[in-house]
């Protein structure tokens, strides 16, 4: 073996090390799949509400406007639908409340395209093909946010309004978002779901997508600041990242099951396929019980475990009506009856939404899903 | 190949050379690839325009440049399956470096491409000097540089780039986007190498047989060092301009990138068994999948469909491929 050879072997491991350092460090933010945006817990079980501080001016309009669209109030218009992926039971469920608000309002044609991985590149070249083709406007679910953005802008400046859901896009680079449950709403619904199954001093596991999923990270630190607020004595074991892949997750929580043994009262699901996958792991290892599964999923890949008793809650808002309300939020777009002095949008079958955030229309509160309510629903 | 088919066709004779160059791997490709073109101009209006040629040229870049060096590696009977990764760890090295190194955003760029070049030159290291088998020795490093990636960015973002920077990924240079001048004299530079030197010759030399190589005096193991090192340093570069492109870092940049590079790479008639392979052909291959994408889709077929027909492309020009060498080697 050459010394040269071991030079070069020494110069790479040096520059692995001045690199590989923080990730030993640790004296940064925790290694919890958290972002570092502040948080906003809410008031815990038994607490009056707080109320809103009048005094606090709401936030201005803060998204972005389509450069010169054409004038389309009350006209046919032709929209795509860009979600993270397509191909899984999620997106399938914004998808059909879509297409019911489509045939409610008689004049919008709605297609769903994305790619079948949530995969960034391959998400912006669909959506630049879409701005190259030609539509009046673009729904989008963001695999992330500032990625996304310069594409998105160019829609805006070639006249494209452009609305996402879901999952935000930084705000200058579409016109509104339509939000499903404000995070701290989530977290404060996935914590007490935890605290009255396994009790305020729970030890608990976190299966999420990857780190840098927007929505996941908020929701993790919401959760964080709500436990350190309302449940102090709860123990944070790990945050696993499984992408939204079924296989990942399943290994993942098998992961957590193996790692942790007894001392893993509950694990926490953060995406609609790492919610089943841990039921299912937690099922077949036997701690059903023993370990309690709370997460979001939609209630048909929950169905099973909720009935045999495995699952008890299922947190979630409804995504047939977060797809509906896309919709809606575009064609009041095209329609110029919703602009930035807007304080609210009419929403068909969902009444008035409020604003909030300067760009965003809240859906409203989370939904819980359990064996009383579930099978009244089929997505 | 390209050595072989001159042998072929009968010397002197005009139609014999244009017959060898029209049923060449690379002549049939492009002949293809008009078809595609002309086709899916006529079922697509949006797919004729210019601005649609230069936005397409934009977003197959990053592929492309990859796909220079890949082409050099599978001639040689290799393969480096790390180059996403080392495309992810080059995003992640410049994005941290600047943000929470403080270093000048200019010195994170040379900073972030010497890692690339460093992580492709380990790999040719291990290859060398260890005998580890290359699909083994990438496919570790696959893993290992999207670890490192993740371990450094602690799954964080970086953004925040200043306007300069994104010039690379989003400008243009008179009226073509700026990273499509850079592919486009990567691809000369690398054709020329490739066919007109003894570094390309004996890059030919080590895919037909290494062993008469070596004894033919090649320095097999510099050249495969350099073609590793120049892997590395083209994932590098391609990492930096997709960060420019897309304004941010993440660390799973690049994941999937392998797959689409090997795709381009043997589409355009690049045998995995190395030996033979061009950097035409692979320019073709890469340029073919990207119009297939994008027209299809213009065209109206969904993403989900898409994959389904380049699939079937795929294997349709390997067949036919395969079929006209066959046809030629009994004349």
């Amino acid at each position: 073996m050459s010394r040269r050879f071991f030079v070069l072997l020494l110069v790479l491991a040096a520059s692995v090390l001045v690199f590989g350092v923080p990730i030993s460090a640790q004296d940064g933010p925790r290694w919890d799949g958290g972002d570092d945006l502040p948080t906003n817990p809410l008031e815990c079980p038994g607490e009056d509400p707080a109320t809103p501080d009048p005094s606090v001016e709401p936030v201005p309009f803060n998204g972005g406007q389509a450069v010169n669209p054409p004038d389309l109030a009350g006209q046919d218009i032709v929209l795509v639908d860009v979600p993270k992926l397509i191909g899984i039971g999620y997106f399938a469920a914004t998808t059909l409340g879509q297409q019911q608000a489509a045939e409610e309002l008689g004049n919008v044609t709605v297609t769903t395209d994305a790619p079948t991985e949530a995969n960034i590149d391959d998400q912006i070249a669909v959506i630049d093909n879409y701005i190259t083709q030609g539509v009046n406007g673009i729904l989008f679910a963001a695999n992330d946010p500032v990625a996304i953005a310069p594409v998105l802008t160019r829609a805006l400046e070639a006249g494209i309004h452009v609305v996402g859901y879901d999952a935000n896009s930084l705000p200058e680079a579409r016109e509104w978002f339509v939000n499903q449950a404000e995070f701290n709403g989530i977290a404060k619904a996935m914590m007490d779901s935890m605290a009255a199954e396994k009790g305020e001093d729970a030890s608990f596991g976190i299966v999420t997508s990857t780190f840098t999923t927007p929505n996941q990270a908020r929701w993790i630190a919401e959760m964080q600041a709500y436990q350190e607020k309302c449940y102090p004595n709860m123990t944070w074991l790990e945050t696993l990242e499984a992408q939204e892949d079924q296989v990942l997750s399943l290994n993942q929580a098998n992961t957590l099951i193996n790692k942790y043994g007894e001392d893993l009262d509950g694990i926490f699901g953060m995406t609609s396929v790492a919610t089943p996958a841990s039921a299912e792991a937690v099922t077949q290892a036997g701690l059903c019980g023993q370990v309690a599964v709370v997460g979001l999923a939609t209630p048909n890949a929950m169905k099973p475990y909720v009935e045999s008793g495995c699952v008890q809650s299922v947190v979630l808002w409804n995504p047939v009506d977060l797809g509906y309300a896309a919709v809606y939020v575009m064609r009041a777009v095209a329609d110029g009856t919703l602009t930035p002095e807007s304080t609210s949008v009419e929403a068909g079958r969902l009444g008035e939404l409020q604003i909030v955030n300067g760009s965003e229309v809240l859906l409203g509160p989370p939904f819980i899903y359990n064996m009383d309510n579930i099978n009244d629903f089929d997505f | 190949m390209t050595t072989s088919d001159l042998s072929i066709s009968q010397p002197g004779s005009k139609l014999g050379r244009f017959r060898s160059l029209l049923f060449s791997q690379e002549g049939i490709l492009f002949i293809i690839l008009l078809l595609s073109i002309v086709v899916l101009s006529v079922i697509s209006e949006p797919f004729r325009t210019v601005d649609n040629f230069l936005n397409q040229g934009r977003q197959l870049a990053e592929v492309g440049l990859v796909a220079l060096p890949m082409t050099y590696i599978i001639i040689t009977g290799g393969i480096d399956l790390s180059v996403g990764s080392i495309f992810g760890l080059t995003a992640i090295v410049l994005g941290y470096s600047w943000k929470n190194l403080g270093l000048p955003l200019e010195a994170a760029i040379v900073l972030a491409l010497t890692i690339a070049v460093l992580a492709g030159l380990f790999n040719g290291l291990l290859i060398v000097r260890m005998g580890v088998p290359p699909l083994i020795m990438t496919l570790a490093t696959l893993a290992l540089y999207r670890g490192l990636a993740q371990g450094i960015s602690e799954g964080r973002s970086v953004t925040g780039y200043p306007d300069w920077f994104l010039h690379l990924g989003q400008g243009s240079v008179a009226g073509v986007p700026t990273q499509v001048w850079l592919l486009v004299i990567s691809a000369i530079i690398a054709g020329v190498i490739l066919s007109r030197t003894t570094f390309g010759r004996s890059i030919y030399a080590i895919g037909n047989n290494e062993t008469g190589a070596r004894f033919s005096g090649i320095a097999v193991g510099r050249v495969k060092l350099l073609i590793y090192s120049a892997s590395g340093l083209m994932a590098g570069l391609a990492g930096w301009i997709f960060v420019s492109r897309t304004t941010t870092t993440r660390s799973d940049m690049g994941s999937g990138l392998e797959l689409d590079v090997i795709a381009a790479v043997v589409l355009g008639g690049t045998s995995i068994f190395g030996g033979s392979g061009s950097i035409v052909g692979t320019v073709i291959g890469v340029v073919l999948i990207q119009v297939l994408k994008n027209g299809l889709q213009l065209a109206g077929i969904t993403v989900d469909g898409t994959i389904v027909v380049i699939g079937f492309v795929l294997l349709g020009s390997v067949f036919l491929n395969n079929s006209i060498q066959r046809r030629r080697g009994a004349l």
